[in-house]
């Protein structure tokens, strides 16, 4: 894996219970590269994500994230895997039990971190997402754009080099939505490599970046056509 | 790792979780207590036994020796490692208890001197009929023994008694332990299953499963720690209180081993190590098994 990629996915299989997702799959991010993966429901979108954060390991082939060798990795090294990756989630998974502070603090904390620190830090990424004002609200009080902002924030605490989006703007408003692509955005031009999921074509098209879907089992990159997605041809 | 995250997170998780932390601090509680009332009766009933088995004596008669012989004897039953304490009982002495405990109208029969000699052997209150057997068949075959005798009969009734006790007590108690440990095992579990969100998102944000898992196994120490308190507090009011006021025939059970602070410390060191055995292998299971995706 050379220095500028930061995933690599080579000749992944995956299959659950005798239904095969996943055939000999090759994908492979750059280092600060924006990409979308699309695709109809229950292609294996999420499945690759899964693979990426080790929740789930593929049949065969190797999985890399920067320079982790994912699928090999003894259960002990996982949570180190972890704190290299900022995973968001179409449901904000946020602890209802505390405060926005404290939900983002959490991240440093199980990581060891110094409380000085942890304040500092946790400041920063709310600034970032623009929620300093709400640190102390709880979870309930928030919109669900600001929920997926807290999440983002919680996400970026630990300074991941990849950000691992699963349909973030799923549950939101269009307003929200325009927020939280603006953050993805920012993060991105901050150099951070973004891996977002998404169904939304609107928001594919609106902010344009490298965009790849699954068909048959396998990732194939797309470009715009006038208003269609359309396979780009491998070079000969 | 940070530890003091860990207490705190522990100390809440008892306050997140009331109804499931009380429930197991009820069980753990509930066993503990029948556990230390088990031991304490059971204590006392062995040292009644041990007192009644301080009674029985086994008692040697003697041939008309010289003394050499007799000295001889008696050097035998001392060395035995059953024997606390031998003493001589002369034919005189025997003809003066006979006289002391059937009074005046024994004098004829006293004049006889047809009593023989003895030695009294206080044997050890640990040893088993059959170890006691033992002993009185080898002091049968020595030169100048004519008959050994001893309460074999009540010996043999009280010793089957206390194994039967024994074995009971203990098996009551190691299923009352079982069960408080499943119970511990399955209300940690609960607990767990109730805070799957938190392990998700623990694990989310690259949390290891021991640092996971610790905020509940403290919460189970805590819980054990409360229990042990409980039922040690249960205890003496028990025996030091309800016992003496409403049953006074009981008469009073005493600690064991005298000090109030063994059978407590032994409670609350169980209830405690309950705690945290019961909220480990909950949590090392069912951790592992909780999957970020769900």
């Amino acid at each position: 894996m050379s220095e500028n990629t930061v995933i690599e996915l080579s000749n992944i299989s995956l299959s659950y219970e005798n239904r095969q997702v996943l055939k000999g799959v090759n994908f492979k991010l750059r280092n600060g590269e924006f990409c979308y993966l699309i695709g109809p429901t229950g292609i294996g979108k999420s499945s690759i994500l899964k693979m990426l954060y080790r929740d789930v390991e593929p049949d065969s082939g190797t999985v890399r994230v920067t320079d982790m060798p994912v699928n090999k990795l003894s259960m002990k090294q996982v949570p180190i895997l972890r704190r290299k990756l900022g995973i968001v989630f179409q449901d904000f998974q946020l602890l209802q039990d505390r405060n926005v502070f404290e939900n983002v603090a959490f991240a440093l904390q199980v990581t060891g971190e110094k409380p000085k620190y942890i304040k500092q830090r946790v400041l920063e990424v709310l600034s970032m997402v623009g929620l300093s004002h709400r640190s102390k609200n709880m979870p309930g009080d928030l919109s669900g754009g600001e929920q997926q902002r807290v999440v983002i924030a919680r996400a970026l605490a630990n300074e991941p080099r990849i950000l691992l989006a699963d349909e973030p703007t799923g549950n939101l408003d269009p307003k929200a939505t325009k927020d939280i692509m603006e953050i993805l955005k920012h993060i991105n031009n901050r150099g951070t490599a973004v891996l977002m999921i998404t169904h939304d074509y609107s928001i594919v098209k609106k902010y344009p970046y490298r965009t790849v879907r699954i068909l048959d089992g396998k990732v194939q990159d797309l470009a715009w056509k006038g208003d269609k997605l359309v396979p780009v041809m491998p070079r000969a | 790792m940070n530890l003091s995250y860990v207490i705190k997170e522990g100390f809440a998780g008892i306050k997140r979780a009331k109804l499931a932390a009380t429930t197991s601090i009820i069980s753990l509680f509930i066993a503990i207590l029948l556990l230390g009332i088990l031991t304490r009766v059971a204590y006392n009933v062995y040292v009644q036994a041990m007192s009644f088995k301080e009674l029985i004596e086994v008692e040697v008669f003697l041939f008309d020796v010289d003394d050499d012989t007799r000295a001889h004897i008696q050097e035998t039953l001392e060395q035995n490692p059953l024997t606390l304490e031998v003493t001589y009982i002369s034919k005189d002495s025997a003809s003066a208890i006979m006289r002391e405990e059937f009074g005046p109208g024994v004098e004829e029969l006293v004049a006889l001197n047809f009593l023989p000699a003895s030695f009294k052997v206080k044997v050890d209150t640990e040893a088993g009929v059959d170890q006691i057997s033992n002993f009185v068949s080898t002091m049968l075959n020595q030169r100048g023994v004519d008959e050994v005798k001893y309460n074999e009969g009540l010996l043999r009734v009280m010793e089957s008694n206390l194994n039967l006790f024994t074995l009971m007590g203990a098996g009551l108690g190691i299923l009352i332990l079982l069960a408080a440990v499943i119970l511990v095992y399955n209300t940690i579990r609960l607990t767990i299953y109730a805070k799957r969100e938190l392990i998700r998102a623990m694990k989310l944000v690259g949390a290891t499963n021991k640092f996971i898992r610790s905020p509940f196994i403290v919460e189970g120490i805590l819980q054990g720690f409360v229990a042990g308190i409980l039922s040690v507090g249960c205890i003496f009011f028990i025996f030091e209180f309800m016992l003496p006021l409403y049953l006074p025939e009981m008469g009073l059970l005493g600690w064991p081993y005298g000090d109030w602070y063994i059978l407590a410390g032994a409670m609350l060191g169980l209830s405690l190590l309950m705690g945290w055995w019961g909220s480990r292998l909950a949590a090392r299971k069912f951790i592992a098994e909780t999957y970020i995706s769900g």
